[in-house]
């Protein structure tokens, strides 16, 4: 038993137990380029951080971003794989369309966005002023920002969601539809008394993958905006990398990137949990 | 040659945001050097951690001359500015010998780096004339930049190009509409003004930074233009001070009055594209930004620029001056090596090649050269030269209030003066929360 299991929980040590242990230490010392680890500071990181404004801030403008991208993208991805379900001329065609932009790397969807949303030169505005719309400044605005990351990325990630939502409603029995449309079920009824009652686990299991990535946001809006204007999109991620990297103040972005951790793991044992009462009793 | 492209370090670094693995403790200093023995003995390979930087551009095709003079063979990493930066931070805190010689920008990073004893001081070859022949002429180099590359009482590198903030401007728009080239401050936000009168707000006055880690470096000619210094003699931040308040009302009136729409994102490559693109009259960025907007091949207007320094203020003339350096890692074990690519690269007439290639030398004898005094052949390079040498002059070398914590500083800065530029404070307010923010920094 020891022999078929023991090189996975090595691998599992090596890869999850140390580094986290390695940062509840650095979280708890003083740090410094030179000597690295020094003394031992206990807790004073974390009360640093609850008195810190900008790390209450940027705790907000996470979960902003998280719920707001979270609705978006399940109720765009639902819709979506209502439109795939139904008989579509060349659906494997616009299912691999759809695959594209989860399979670009992030970096490189961002670059490209940033050209759109140039406020001069943009595609974005041009597009606006074609209609009779002023332009928008767009990732130059602190009232602008947080809006244009969510559109990138609702554009990369709700297509994703529609192919999971697709998958799953492929992979429903079709005997309540039947019934459905034998009772004059109206599809809209259809919809919402059948098809999304069933696809409770699939949605949940949806939520649950993209709640991870959403928590810890860092690449898209690294190279959109680091954080920026006047620190509007500073996820925690974000000034967890600028306390570390770039003030070089590497404990309290331990702290900052601990707590985090923790608020990926509630979020994602609460998905869990409500998965278990709803979904799995279904 | 390997180079790892800097959105694959950003990934790793995002990875690794969530352990900081790779923050271990210190080794010793790798090798003793070849000097200390007596023995002076270049060879090998040697690896040159680089950021994407003109400099890098321009001494690359000339590596292969020194290989084959030296028979050591260079690699040469190249990353984006902040990448670079996370790079030799994270590989020299750990004693690493990946790389022997990197790029650093020493009022950045410097003093940090020198307590942390992250650069090998030179003297030791400096002293050697085996290793160092009188030819190299030490004393060629501006005083500045050379003193900018010593902390401590040591010379920790050695400055490869200086720069500083100068204003690129549209002569064509200036003589059409009758502008007159600014003479100070004030006059440059009327010329801003004149400008999106005359073209009817199709040209944007004034492209300046806004971006807040960015924004200090061309924030100082205001602010010292007022003649205040960053610090009073005690050590204090001099924002409590009224003309602070006034540097930021006629920076903000330029950047937020008369400047490009989402200019709180700009630095210089914002700036450089709108300007060369034909969108902006004036540009207030790096003396760097040159090539970028007087070459055709990028640049509409290029054969409309003219640069002038920054003008002065209330308080004198006094533009932001700075160098980089390249330095030697106390981790290399092949410090022999690297000292002789670093004493070819500063040489005399390595310098003099560079600056034909348009890299600003702290070499005085490239500017007398009467070689390169034919390369300036343009209007543009005339007074562009002339705007380097009033920098050199004049030119204050903080980029910001000196202390170990650079990156903070600047963007506290770049924040206050971001509120007013955003409407959400007034001058006076934010030159408050700048002091106070200051002050718990400086300590």
């Amino acid at each position: 038993m020891i022999t078929m299991t023991g090189p996975a929980g090595i691998a599992l040590l090596a890869l999850i137990l140390f580094p986290v242990v390695y940062a509840i230490v650095l979280s708890t010392v003083e740090w410094t380029p030179a000597q690295g680890f020094g003394e031992f500071t206990g807790f004073s990181n974390l009360q640093r951080m609850v008195e810190d404004a900008q790390f209450w801030d940027s705790l907000r403008i996470t979960l902003t971003l998280y719920v707001s991208l979270l609705v978006c993208q399940t109720c765009i991805g639902l819709y979506l794989g209502q439109l795939l379900d139904r008989q579509i001329r060349a659906r494997q065609f616009v299912q691999a369309f759809l695959l594209l932009p989860s399979m670009i790397a992030p970096v490189a969807i961002s670059l490209l966005w940033l050209l759109l949303y140039n406020p001069q030169f943009g595609l974005a505005n041009y597009l606006l002023n074609l209609v009779g719309l002023s332009g928008l400044p767009w990732l130059g605005d602190p009232s602008t920002v947080l809006m244009s990351i969510a559109i990138v990325d609702i554009w990369q990630w709700s297509p994703f969601m529609g192919l999971l939502m697709f998958a799953g409603m492929r992979a429903l029995p079709k005997e309540p539809f039947e019934a459905a449309i034998m009772d004059g079920a109206s599809p809209r009824q259809t919809f919402f008394r059948v098809t999304l009652p069933l696809l409770k686990p699939i949605i949940f299991v949806a939520i649950l993958i993209r709640s991870v990535d959403l928590l810890r946001f860092f690449d898209t809006i690294y190279v959109l905006t680091q954080g920026g204007p006047l620190d509007a999109s500073l996820t925690l991620n974000i000034y967890a990398y600028r306390r570390g990297f770039q003030y070089f103040d590497m404990s309290y972005a331990a702290t900052l990137m601990l707590t985090l951790l923790l608020l990926v793991i509630v979020i994602a044992g609460l998905i869990t949990f409500l998965r278990r009462r709803y979904a799995d009793a279904a | 040659m390997t180079v790892r492209p800097w959105w694959q370090t950003a990934a790793c670094v995002a990875a690794a945001g969530m352990t900081l693995a790779a923050c271990g403790g210190n080794g010793d200093s790798a090798a003793d050097s070849g000097v200390a023995d007596g023995e002076y003995e270049p060879s090998g390979t040697i690896s040159l951690l680089a950021q994407k930087h003109p400099w890098t551009a321009a001494i690359e095709p000339y590596i292969p001359e020194f290989e084959e003079e030296t028979g050591i063979t260079v690699e040469v990493q190249t990353f984006a500015e902040e990448q670079a930066r996370d790079r030799h931070l994270t590989q020299l805190q750990s004693g690493s010998t990946d790389f022997d010689v990197f790029m650093s920008l020493k009022s950045r990073e410097g003093q940090m780096y020198a307590d942390a004893g992250f650069y090998e001081p030179l003297d030791p070859w400096l002293e050697d004339t085996e290793a160092t022949p009188d030819d190299w002429d030490r004393d060629d180099f501006k005083q500045a930049p050379w003193e900018g590359e010593a902390f401590n009482g040591e010379q920790l590198g050695l400055p490869i190009i200086v720069e500083g903030p100068v204003v690129f401007y549209r002569k064509d728009l200036f003589e059409e509409h009758g502008i007159e080239r600014p003479k100070s401050q004030d006059e440059l936000i009327d010329a801003a003004a004149a400008i999106e009168d005359a073209t009817q707000d199709s040209v944007t006055g004034v492209t300046i930074r806004g971006l807040a880690p960015a924004l200090p470096y061309t924030f100082g000619p205001f602010f010292h233009g007022t003649g205040l210094e960053w610090l009073d003699d005690d050590g204090a931040p001099n924002f409590d001070e009224p003309e602070a308040v006034e540097a930021i009302e006629r920076y903000v009136a330029l950047a937020r009055d008369h400047g490009p729409e989402g200019v709180l994102n700009y630095s210089f490559t914002q700036s450089s594209q709108l300007f060369a693109q034909g969108h902006a009259g004036m540009s207030v960025e790096s003396s760097n930004e040159i090539s970028s907007v007087i070459d055709p091949e990028d640049s509409t207007v290029a054969e409309d620029v003219g640069v002038m320094p920054t003008p002065p203020g209330p308080g004198g003339q006094h533009p932001t001056v700075l160098q980089w350096g390249i330095s030697m890692s106390p981790y290399s074990e092949n410090q022999d090596a690297a000292w002789e690519f670093m004493k070819w690269a500063t040489s005399p007439e390595m310098q003099l090649q560079l600056a034909m290639d348009g890299i600003a030398s702290p070499r005085a004898s490239t500017w007398e050269s009467e070689e390169f005094q034919e390369t300036l052949d343009r209007p543009a390079l005339t007074e562009w030269a002339e705007a380097l040498d009033v920098i050199q002059t004049d030119g204050h070398p903080e980029v910001a209030p000196p202390g170990e914590n650079q990156p903070e500083i600047r963007q506290i800065i770049g924040d206050g003066v971001g509120q007013v530029i955003a409407g959400n404070m007034d001058a006076a307010e934010a030159a408050q929360q700048i002091q106070s923010e200051l002050e718990t920094v400086l300590g």
